[in-house]
């Protein structure tokens, strides 16, 4: 931006200067000269603009039981994160088996043929690498960073969990009562968990997505070792995984060692995709929930949109910056900075395979104060929907969203999650600077539009009241 | 006959071939490949390269370093002034973090809430701390609005407008943020040994509570301000794509007309350490398992202490793997948890160590921990616990300083310590020097075997377990209430 204004201002002073010295028509001839150099250094500054370079390279390919490898170097530090994502989740586990995915995830763990009990951690651990996973709706991630000389430490690791996992009774039994201990500690530490979960019934109204990862309580009592067994011998195989690798290495290297610890590991069964359609509601339900827990009233506010592979995103991605995210957000500002009248404020988009809604969450100190919230909401979104929104406005929530795109695929893991994550949900990676542009092509009367596509018809409230 | 035998023969071979091809079969699927039975060697250790930091002062007295990172297109700017919470009056501690948060509160024609619009407008975020010594501002912005930020920073800091209204808001702001970190255990245990350890001591300006917020006033805010908000007492570093040349002219064109002034040098001595073991109990009611916090400082000669020093942390308690933790929890089952941690300020270093204790356990916990900092005071550590934990501190380095707000608070400290970029660019090299005769030396001069021991836990369930020591109770804001002797009330 700046060489670009300096050479419009160098540009004025020659005007000026040659100003001086020419009259009549050489004036205007000048001036005209002068615009044009200027209109043409200023376009060349707006085009440099709209191409934010994220400069990293992708190569990806499959071996020939179907495991998917995304590979991204970068040597700013000599470090590599290793991410394994799985497609599994909640959401495959049938009824009255809830909790198997999570359950899973804590027996990965802990032993496999090679690798003793808690020795995955202790591994990663003494070499000062990092490591984590997580379970959601949709997938499981593992995830590690360790020193780059220490890549094919960790897959030996993973492919070891991978293709023989060892689940014995004991293990199952310890897990399924850590796993009740957690569900208690959650129920307590989080007074809104009982009314999240009811809320997510009324708006993903499928079996599906109506109870929470971590399962409950009555299935999780019933699990035996033959459905855990089942359940990693169906999903935790290599045609239903991702393995992205992320920072210093060297590719060919680096394939040569993923060939020698994945590609033995036999196929698994074919998954056939869950069929689930992304139901826009146009009814609206108000529902109460009365909490024995909480001592802040509050209010659960839903709308179900556009799937994440569909045009309108872009623009519902802006609209979730424009009223919640930063101080300056319309929301924040209204309801925590200025008016006082919110001790919590959550919400944006929440996207579940190819299902997403828009949630918004406020919890105030008194009955009062929230119903001027919920009015603040809702007038608020009345708001986008029929004025335009100004262009430093939208600006804003651009360059917000560009920050936080560029950090998404700066630091090792989180590239490598949001690598393996795309490449699970979209089949392929077609490069940011694509994507980030459709973000940044979004326009005012877009807004006006998917406002109004949006958040128009089919709320689902739920106001939270305490006994 | 021999047909029979013949025949019989064949079956017998055909059999044999049959049980072998299955034998085989069971023994392929049940095999593995070799390379999967241990783990495999790891490669050479990567070489670590870090930006090189380049620096110039501005004629005003500002130090200016540029680290040029080369990469996504996001500049992060830090300002720092030379002066923290040390500084803050007698009667008034808390007044560097006060100053600190009041600096994006409004500028002439630049109100609180247009600030915060520019910086987000700017994809930014933008915090303010007060440390000890130092005090610091980091600024994260997209790289095309350099110029813009440099202006928003020159306005809050060069005019700003003190207002009534933002002096209120900011006070209760810290009022409240207080009350509520005064519920967290952790954060009173700190407290609590920090004013023991710092009394008397200008460091214990730290341990502000929110009683503090009556001596925060417009006064003594610009009174502060204009001492010690000076150029000459400043340093911006940026890191980003650009050279010192041109963040210098950047630079100076915002900050060009802020004005230096003869800053008098504050006097902190070096706080001596605790020595005499000295337990400390804060009363949680209700709270059903102790949690411990047993700390000193140590007095560091030389900037290259910091590596022995950190050897030593790592092989007390820094990871799971570290003796405190593979003794207190693994071994005696004593601990949920048993880390130790490590301070920096200028004068002086602070090791801590956290445990949560099952309260029956406690005297013997005590005794174990006080053990281990015996042992490592006068025993040299092993040749393999030693390369144990330089080849966690090699490993672990570089995923430290790859979060940003943790490579941000290093390179304050880098700058504000005047460590040297040799502490950077040599880490691995200063690390792999170290060797168990360097850690002993730094153990055997530290009184790590006469600390502050701060319980808190409920002095209901717990008294009966320290009845065999004197106990001093303190309340939550780290003032003395009365002494335990033997069990009795003194």
């Amino acid at each position: 931006m700046s060489s670009s204004n300096e050479l419009v201002n160098l540009c004025m002073i020659i005007t000026s200067v040659l100003f001086k010295y020419a009259s009549g028509m050489a004036r205007v001839i000048i001036s005209l000269l002068c615009l044009y150099v200027s209109m043409f250094l200023l376009s060349l500054h707006a085009r440099a603009q709209d191409e934010i370079q994220i400069p990293f390279s992708v190569t990806a390919f499959e071996l020939e039981n179907g495991l998917r490898v995304i590979l991204s170097e970068d040597y700013s530090l000599p470090l590599v994160s290793v991410v394994i994502a799985y497609n599994v989740g909640s959401i495959n586990e049938q009824k009255n088996k809830t909790g198997l995915a999570y359950m899973l995830e804590n027996l990965m763990f802990q032993g496999s043929r090679n690798i003793g009990h808690m020795q995955h951690i202790n591994f990663i651990q003494k070499i000062g690498g990092d490591l984590n996973a997580v379970t959601t709706h949709d997938t499981t991630m593992y995830y590690q960073t360790v020193p780059s000389n220490q890549l094919a430490l960790v897959l030996w690791l993973e492919s070891d969990r991978m293709m023989s996992l060892e689940i014995d009774p004991q293990k199952v039994a310890r897990t399924r009562n850590n796993l009740l201990g957690e569900i208690q500690r959650r129920k307590t530490s989080d007074p809104y968990f009982d009314s999240n979960l009811y809320f997510d019934k009324l708006i993903y109204p499928t079996e599906t997505y109506s109870h929470s990862v971590i399962g409950e309580e009555a299935d999780l009592r019933e699990l035996t070792i033959e459905d855990v067994r089942n359940f990693h011998s169906v999903f935790y195989t290599p045609n239903n995984a991702v393995l992205c690798i992320t920072g210093n290495f060297e590719k060919r290297k680096t394939t040569a060692l993923i060939r020698k610890y994945f590609s033995s590991i036999p196929r698994g069964p074919n998954i056939p995709a869950l069929s689930l359609e992304n139901h826009i509601n146009s009814e609206e339900m108000i529902k109460t929930f009365e909490n024995y827990t909480t001592q802040s009233p509050a209010f659960h506010l839903g709308y179900r949109i556009a799937s994440r592979n569909s045009s309108d995103f872009y623009a519902l991605t802006l609209i979730e910056y424009i009223l919640l995210r930063g101080s300056s957000s319309r929301l924040y500002k209204k309801l925590v900075r200025e008016e006082f009248l919110a001790r919590q404020l959550n919400g944006g988009i929440e996207t579940r395979k190819n299902l997403s809604t828009f949630k918004f969450f406020v919890r105030s100190n008194t009955n009062t104060m929230l119903e001027r919230s919920q009015k603040a909401v809702f007038s608020e979104l009345n708001d986008l929907r029929s004025h335009l929104i100004d262009e430093d406005e939208l600006n804003k929530a651009k360059n917000m969203l560009k920050m936080d795109y560029i950090n998404r695929y700066t630091k090792l893991v989180d590239r490598a999650t949001s690598l393996a994550e795309t490449v699970l949900f979209n089949g392929s990676f077609d490069g940011t600077n694509a994507e980030l542009r459709r973000y940044l092509a979004v326009t005012p009367s877009a807004v006006i539009g998917i406002a109004n596509r949006y958040f128009q018809k089919g709320r689902v409230l739920l106001n939270i009241k305490l006994k | 006959m021999s047909i029979h035998s013949g025949l019989h023969r064949t079956r017998l071979f055909f059999l044999t071939i049959m049980v072998f091809l299955f034998a085989l079969l069971i023994n392929t699927s049940v095999a593995q490949e070799r390379f999967r039975r241990a783990p495999p060697y790891p490669d050479p250790l990567s070489e670590l390269r870090l930006p090189q930091i380049e620096s110039a002062t501005l004629s005003n007295g500002l130090r200016l370093s540029v680290m040029r990172k080369q990469g996504a297109p996001v500049m992060r700017l830090l300002l720092i002034i030379s002066t923290g919470e040390s500084a803050s009056p007698e009667n008034a501690p808390g007044m560097a973090t006060f100053t600190a948060n009041m600096l994006n509160r409004g500028a002439v024609g630049f109100s609180f809430a247009k600030i915060i619009e520019s910086i987000e407008s700017m994809g930014g975020s933008f915090s303010a701390t007060a440390y000890p010594d130092y005090s610091v501002f980091t600024f994260s912005f997209l790289e095309d609005h350099l110029e813009e930020a440099l202006e928003s920073l020159s306005r809050m800091m060069l005019e700003p407008t003190f207002q009534r209204v933002e002096i209120e808001n900011v006070v209760r702001t810290m009022y409240f943020d207080l009350i509520g970190r005064s519920m967290d255990p952790d954060v009173i245990g700190k407290r609590v040994l920090l004013k023991i350890l710092f009394k008397d001591h200008p460091y214990n300006n730290i341990t502000f509570n929110e009683t503090v917020r009556r001596n925060l006033n417009k006064r003594s805010l610009v009174e502060f301000f204009e001492k010690y908000y000076r150029p000459n007492n400043a340093e911006i570093v940026l890191i980003g794509n650009l050279t010192l040349n041109v963040a210098a002219r950047k630079v100076s064109r915002y900050f060009n007309t802020w004005a230096s002034k003869d800053i008098e040098p504050i006097s902190i001595p070096s706080p001596q350490p605790n020595q005499k073991v000295k337990i400390c109990l804060v009363d949680f009611p209700g709270e059903k398992d102790a949690l411990v916090y047993i700390g000193n400082t140590i007095l560091l000669e030389k900037s290259e202490d910091y590596f022995p020093l950190t050897v030593l942390n790592q092989v007390i308690g820094g990871s799971p793997h570290s003796r405190l933790f593979m003794n207190l929890r693994e071994s005696k089952g004593f601990a949920y948890y048993a880390f130790s941690s490590l301070d920096l300020f200028k004068k002086c270093a602070l090791i801590t160590i956290t445990e949560r204790v099952r309260p029956e356990v406690i005297s013997e916990s005590l005794k174990e921990s006080l053990r281990e900092m015996q042992n490592i005071s006068t025993t040299l550590i092993p040749n393999h616990e030693l390369e144990q934990a330089k080849s966690y501190l090699i490993g672990h380095f570089p995923l430290e300083i790859e979060n940003s707000n943790n490579f941000m608070k290093k390179l304050s400290e880098l700058r504000a310590f005047n460590q040297g970029e040799a502490h950077w660019t040599q880490y691995y090299k200063n690390l792999m020097l170290i060797n168990a005769e360097s850690v002993y030396a730094i153990a055997k001069n530290a009184s790590l075997s006469t600390p502050v021991i701060v319980i808190m836990g409920a002095l209901q369930n717990l008294s009966e377990y320290l009845s065999e020591y004197e106990l001093d109770v303190y309340d939550r804001n780290g003032e003395l209430q009365y002494t335990i002797k033997e069990g009795v009330l003194q």
